[in-house]
């Protein structure tokens, strides 16, 4: 267990000092997994939140403030961000907060941000109801800047019956909230292309054996298998493939791009196709520097960042928290709101440029079209389609806001 | 039928990952009456020791003693901090918590020495599978089942045939007439401890390649592992492996027959069974505590 006081490691930059002397700084809380099974995410996007907000205090700090980063380790469980919340509204009396790397500790936490009228980007969670679980309230301020499930769902589920052509899809999903949700999402997104998933199966964390998953999707003649899990079982079940000798592509949630099931699952996991909102391919200006500048600071094993997604979009959340303050011309929470809400200026950031990218029914950044498919290939993730990573070259255009504003039911 | 085949062997290899771990368990109830609750962090040192030496490029064969060593000297650590003084003072209870409570040590040790993340274990042996009547297998899986059965033997040859084994029965079935007779009984549980986290290690290294290694690895399997050590028979190495097998091939079957949402049911059920109905397990024998 890491100690409490070890977690809280605020980064304070030397600029910072150097900038104004005495100006106070704007916290921004931290919350992610920094150790444990999800921790590949939570590190990485905790490593872009402080490349990003290293920049910005470089570039002169926001209101001529620098930005002060409060970082802790909710170890993915809810009741430590729980604790972790009250802590920083309370104690550390954040401006903002970013973070969430799991589903249930946003729904968990976010409600205290909520009744303190502090704003919360998630800047990886999927959890399709973390937006909208403040919608009967005037006020709602929980933000993200991730793709979430009903997204990707849909994404996968057209990879595999429109882009491959497949009729006979297995869904294997981890007994967990965001297997089972993510389930429910695929089993939907399925129906809306008139088909039925031949098996349906389900395994445990730390499930070390998947022949009686594998052998059922099999025999009800899968041609592909759509997953919902995280990295470790991930890995089981290609290797599970290998050793049955049964080999059919792997599509799944975003997850597929873990560095843990890349490396668990060694050869028999290329191949493996996942929705994707960023891919460390230094495909824009913006995107050669983030990624050099990433692998220059936190040196990552093989050069390779263990979920460049996390780190991207951790990256872009604390551009957009910045650009929102900016606008503000204050920390108060409220006034936040209402400037990411109408933020007049384009942020530009790894992932996109966001143009206009929340509204007032609107709190989901990323909308359908934004992520492209990545897949597995040579032990990292790379675009899966030619024309995803020539369109990449010029950052793609926001989707405009007459198609976000649709509140999504 | 191919596939009923493929089940059972995917179920014969589950159940000897157990009846490895479940070894543990038997070596140390079989001197002490104690078990070592910090059986499954044995197995996630032995296989994090292991995977930290085949990186700095030892051969897998060679790096397995040098593990077997550390596990030995881990469980006689076990034995003197947490258990003796349990035993010293005749506690009925004491080395439960004492060995959980040293278990979790062992955890958060691991967790800041090796990380959180689940790491891959090369595998010594090829892992492109054989066939093997219509269906497929690891050689990993292979070297697993004969590593528990050697394992099997070597203990119950050990118990039966060498004077040290007379020696650790005869403390089991009385430890005060055992000392009389010049028995170092302190030393013989010592010496089980050790056996017992040596054979842990040694089951850590050998299904690593099976499981992905980690510092969470224990946890699960050594839960798993208790469970066949009960339905087996904590007093029997035979039972060990029976058991093993028992929830193995009930594990894969279920799931695919029934429903892989209740694939750990059916095993449990029968644990909850052989407690009702064999509370000393199918192969145990039935001791009589006397008070």
């Amino acid at each position: 267990m890491i100690r409490y006081a070890k977690a809280l490691t605020a980064v304070t930059l030397a600029t910072a000092a150097a900038l104004t002397g005495a100006a106070e700084p704007i916290k921004i809380g931290v919350s992610g997994p920094f150790t444990g099974g999800s921790s590949s995410m939570g590190v990485s996007m905790r490593d872009g939140v402080r490349l990003a907000a290293e920049e910005i205090n470089k570039a002169g700090g926001v209101l001529g403030r620098p930005l002060l980063l409060i970082e802790r380790d909710d170890e993915a469980k809810n009741e430590r961000g729980v604790q972790i919340a009250q802590e920083m509204i309370n104690k550390d009396k954040v401006a903002a907060t970013v973070g969430f790397i799991n589903t249930g500790v946003a729904l968990a936490s976010q409600r205290f941000y909520q009744d303190a009228r502090i704003p919360v980007i998630n800047n990886v969670a999927t959890g399709s109801q973390i937006t909208h679980q403040f919608d009967n309230q005037p006020q709602n301020y929980v933000f993200r800047n991730a793709a979430h499930d009903r997204i990707q769902a849909p994404m996968i589920v057209e990879e595999a019956v429109v882009g491959r052509r497949f009729k006979k899809l297995a869904i294997l999903a981890d007994a967990t909230n965001y297997g089972q949700l993510g389930r429910e999402d695929l089993e939907k997104a399925l129906a809306a292309k008139g088909l039925n998933a031949v098996a349906v199966e389900k395994f445990n964390i730390k499930d070390v054996d998947m022949t009686a998953q594998l052998l059922k999707a099999k025999e009800a003649g899968a041609e592909a298998i759509l997953t919902y899990g995280i990295g470790p079982e991930l890995a089981q079940i290609a290797n599970g493939m290998t050793k049955l000798g049964w080999k059919v592509p792997m599509i799944g949630s975003w997850t597929l791009s873990m560095a843990n099931y890349i490396d668990n699952a060694g050869l028999g996991g290329e191949g493996a196709r996942m929705p994707q909102t960023f891919i460390q391919e230094p495909t824009t200006p913006k995107r050669r520097a983030f990624i050099d500048n990433y692998v220059r600071t936190f040196k990552p094993k093989n050069n390779r960042i263990d979920s460049p997604v996390s780190a991207a979009q951790g990256y872009d959340s604390i551009y957009l928290l910045a650009a929102a303050i900016r606008q503000a011309g204050v920390t108060d929470g409220p006034k936040v709101l209402s400037a990411l809400e109408n933020l007049n200026e384009p942020v530009e950031g790894v992932v996109m440029t966001y143009t206009k990218p929340f509204s007032r029914t609107n709190h989901d950044a990323i909308t359908a079209g934004i992520p492209v498919m990545g897949e597995v290939k040579g032990q990292r993730v790379i675009y899966a389609y030619d024309a995803d990573f020539k369109k990449a070259s010029q950052v793609p255009p926001n989707a405009g806001t007459t198609a976000k504003a649709q509140p999504q039911k | 039928m191919h596939i009923l085949t493929q089940l059972v062997f995917s179920g014969i290899a589950l159940g000897m990952i157990y009846a490895v771990i479940a070894f543990g368990y038997q070596l140390t109830f079989a001197t002490s009456d104690t078990l070592n609750f910090g059986q499954g962090e044995a197995l996630t040192l032995g296989a994090l020791v292991g995977l930290t030496l085949v990186t700095l490029g030892l051969n897998y064969w060679l790096m397995i003693p040098i593990v077997c060593i550390f596990g030995a000297l881990q469980g006689a650590l076990v034995e003197r901090i947490g258990v003796r003084p349990a035993i010293k003072i005749k506690s009925e209870f004491g080395w439960i918590m004492s060995t959980i409570a040293l278990g979790v040590i062992f955890k958060n040790v691991a967790e800041n020495v090796w990380g959180r993340d689940d790491l891959k274990f090369p595998s010594p042996l090829p892992e492109s599978p054989l066939h093997l009547l219509g269906a497929n297998v690891l050689p990993m899986e292979i070297l697993v089942v004969m590593g528990a059965v050697l394992m099997m033997l070597v203990v119950e040859v050990f118990n039966r045939k060498s004077i040290f084994g007379k020696a650790v029965v005869a403390t089991f079935n009385d430890r005060d007439a055992a000392k009389l007779m010049g028995i170092n009984t302190g030393l013989v549980i010592t010496f089980s401890y050790a056996l017992s986290s040596l054979t842990a290690s040694f089951a850590g290294v050998l299904i690593a390649p099976l499981t992905l290694t980690g510092a969470t690895m224990g946890a699960v399997l050594g839960l798993k592992a208790f469970a066949v050590a009960i339905i087996g028979g904590l007093t029997s190495g035979m039972g060990i492996v029976v058991g093993g097998l028992i929830l193995g091939i009930a594990e894969t079957t279920t799931g695919f027959y029934l429903s892989t949402g209740y694939k750990d049911v059916p095993g449990l059920i029968l644990l909850l069974a052989v407690l009702a109905f064999r509370p000393a397990g199918l192969f145990g024998k039935t001791a009589i505590k006397k008070v």
